[in-house]
């Protein structure tokens, strides 16, 4: 993989000169402190507007708390992942960067994987700032809950996140258009996570990861190994096939 | 030696043939002018050539690696420099040196160095530490120059180098070339007649993706040249003109009248003889000479020739 020091080098300080960082890593904190801030001060929000029903509101568990965290940075970081990665080749074929790049003695699988180790790094740099915020946040305000366990379910979002960051990058070297890539990462994303819900086929594939980490919360339910390899096994697929099409392509 | 050779050298998008058959070889050190109308193939044999694009059939090789596949070799052999540069805005000039020093695996002092003598070649140094989103097209067409020059390459492509640039930036990319012919081959295509007229040592035109002819510039105008003589009178030319019809080594003898002027144009059927005979008929002919001229067509009458079939 010639040049792919020089190329993750320009990729980290990319990230942190177009914001993508602070904007991830933004996003992240925003819902991570909000989440407990919400669950805690629901019944007194409600109680405030007058409305009777604050009162058949059970009180917040730190459990739940987390959980619903994992589950919005499931959602919005699916998302955010993708429009941070859709126009990662794309855009530097369409606007000519990846041209003068290319034109030196680097080969396309270190490009590639350049960007993806890149945005991995600001994915987890994103989730260990946030991450222990809500932490924080839920055994202040909610109570204490299982500090390995919530590791554990991070560790198993951040595959999953690094699931769509490949799928989005192999997308961004197929097309031209990075709107068209973003698209067809979504939906692609989307097909698998309903895929997921059917039984047994479900449980190999890469939604199955959020279950698992929610059971790592609640201390019961199955875990999914195969679910993580199969994710891995992707992920790696991803990767070749996104630096073979940009090897086969015309720039 | 050669450092472009081409053999059969084909691309195909669908059924339009981009390129068809080039067979071409560059021999070193030569500023190479490839001249074309827009869409004649110009950029597809270039991107051919730098492994950017796959041919669909033929091959080529450039500064002895053969071109093809991910030839890491090749790359650190040639620079590229594309028609419009594009660069990572947020980096500095300085900065997207250094990463391109970075790619060509050269020390971190020697990139330094070298990076500042080429900023200072193309008049960057100044601007070296803005980001090059602040930069005007002539610094980035001078910086993609200059980070086509970072690993002192055998082979340059310049893709129209000179196409964004005022006429000072011109003449100092020029004189650039000119410079770099000492150490680099330099395949340079473009459509402005001058600028190979200026700096090339041979040219090739391709028109339809066929390249029409091949020759150093000094052999295109010698085999171009159309003979003609021009003399100019300040008295009436037409008499003097008449006198010539009939004389079987010129054809086609004319009197015109340009800015008050009388002027005879002819053709030399037999050139020496035409040398030796012309000047001794104006001598006879008494009237008062103010020009005699052979014309020599300049490279854009050459181009419109080719183009428009007269080679063939």
């Amino acid at each position: 993989m010639n040049g792919l020091l020089p190329l993750l080098k320009k990729e980290l300080i990319e990230q942190l000169r177009t914001y993508r960082l602070l904007v991830v890593g933004g996003i992240f904190l925003f819902f991570g402190i909000l989440t407990p801030l919400t669950l805690k001060f629901l019944p007194q929000i409600m109680k405030l507007s007058g409305e009777q029903i604050a009162l058949d509101i059970p009180p917040p568990t730190a459990i739940q708390s987390l959980i619903e965290y994992a589950g919005t940075i499931g959602q919005v970081g699916v998302l955010v992942m993708v429009l941070v990665a859709m126009g990662t080749v794309a855009n530097e074929i369409k606007h000519g960067t990846g041209l003068l790049t290319l034109s030196k003695p680097v080969t396309r699988a270190a490009f590639v994987f350049a960007k993806f180790l890149a945005m991995c790094a600001t994915l987890l740099v994103s989730l260990m700032i946030a991450s222990p915020v809500t932490y924080g946040y839920t055994v202040g305000l909610i109570g204490p809950a299982s500090t390995a366990a919530f590791i554990g379910q991070n560790l198993l979002l951040a595959v999953f996140l690094l699931f769509c960051l490949a799928v989005t990058i192999l997308f961004s070297a197929l097309f031209k258009s990075s709107l068209a890539a973003g698209g067809i990462s979504i939906g692609i994303i989307i097909c698998l996570a309903l895929v997921s819900t059917l039984p047994v086929i479900g449980g190999y594939l890469p939604g199955k990861l959020l279950t698992w980490g929610n059971n790592l919360l609640n201390g019961s339910g199955n875990s999914y190994w195969w679910a993580l390899i199969v994710t891995v096994i992707i992920i790696g697929i991803c990767l070749y096939l996104a630096q073979y099409v940009l090897k086969k392509k015309e720039i | 030696m050669t450092a472009i050779s081409t053999e059969g050298l084909s691309k195909y998008f669908g059924s339009v043939k981009a390129l068809d058959n080039l067979n071409l070889a560059v021999p070193e050190n030569t500023v190479f002018g490839f001249l074309g109308p827009n869409g004649a193939g110009k950029t597809t044999t270039v991107k051919l050539l730098t492994g950017f694009s796959h041919p669909t059939s033929g091959k080529a090789t450039v500064a002895g690696e053969r071109v093809g596949g991910e030839n890491l070799a090749l790359r650190s052999k040639i620079g590229f420099m594309p028609d419009v540069p594009a660069f990572y805005d947020w980096m500095t000039g300085a900065e997207f040196m250094h990463f391109a020093g970075e790619l060509h695996r050269l020390p971190s002092d020697k990139t330094r160095q070298r990076s500042a003598e080429l900023l200072q070649l193309v008049e960057l140094t100044k601007a070296g530490n803005r980001r090059i989103g602040t930069y005007s097209r002539g610094m980035r067409q001078r910086l993609g120059i200059a980070q086509a020059l970072i690993n002192r390459p055998e082979v340059l492509f310049m893709d129209e180098p000179t196409s964004a640039l005022d006429p000072i930036g011109r003449r100092e990319v020029l004189e650039l070339v000119s410079r770099l012919k000492q150490s680099a081959t330099i395949f340079m295509s473009t459509h402005i007649l001058s600028d190979v007229e200026r700096v090339c040592d041979m040219v090739g035109i391709i028109n339809k993706g066929k390249l029409v002819v091949v020759s150093t510039v000094s052999d295109l105008h010698k085999k171009y040249t159309r003979s003609i003589f021009e003399i100019e009178f300040l008295e009436d030319a037409r008499p003097f003109a008449a006198s010539l019809q009939n004389l079987s080594w010129l054809a086609d003898p004319q009197c015109v009248t340009e800015n008050g002027q009388q002027i005879v144009r002819v053709r030399a059927v037999d050139m020496d003889q035409a040398r030796r005979e012309l000047p001794r008929l104006i001598g006879d002919s008494g009237l008062t000479m103010t020009r005699y001229e052979l014309i020599v067509p300049n490279l854009e009458d050459i181009f419109m020739n080719v183009i428009n079939g007269g080679n063939t």
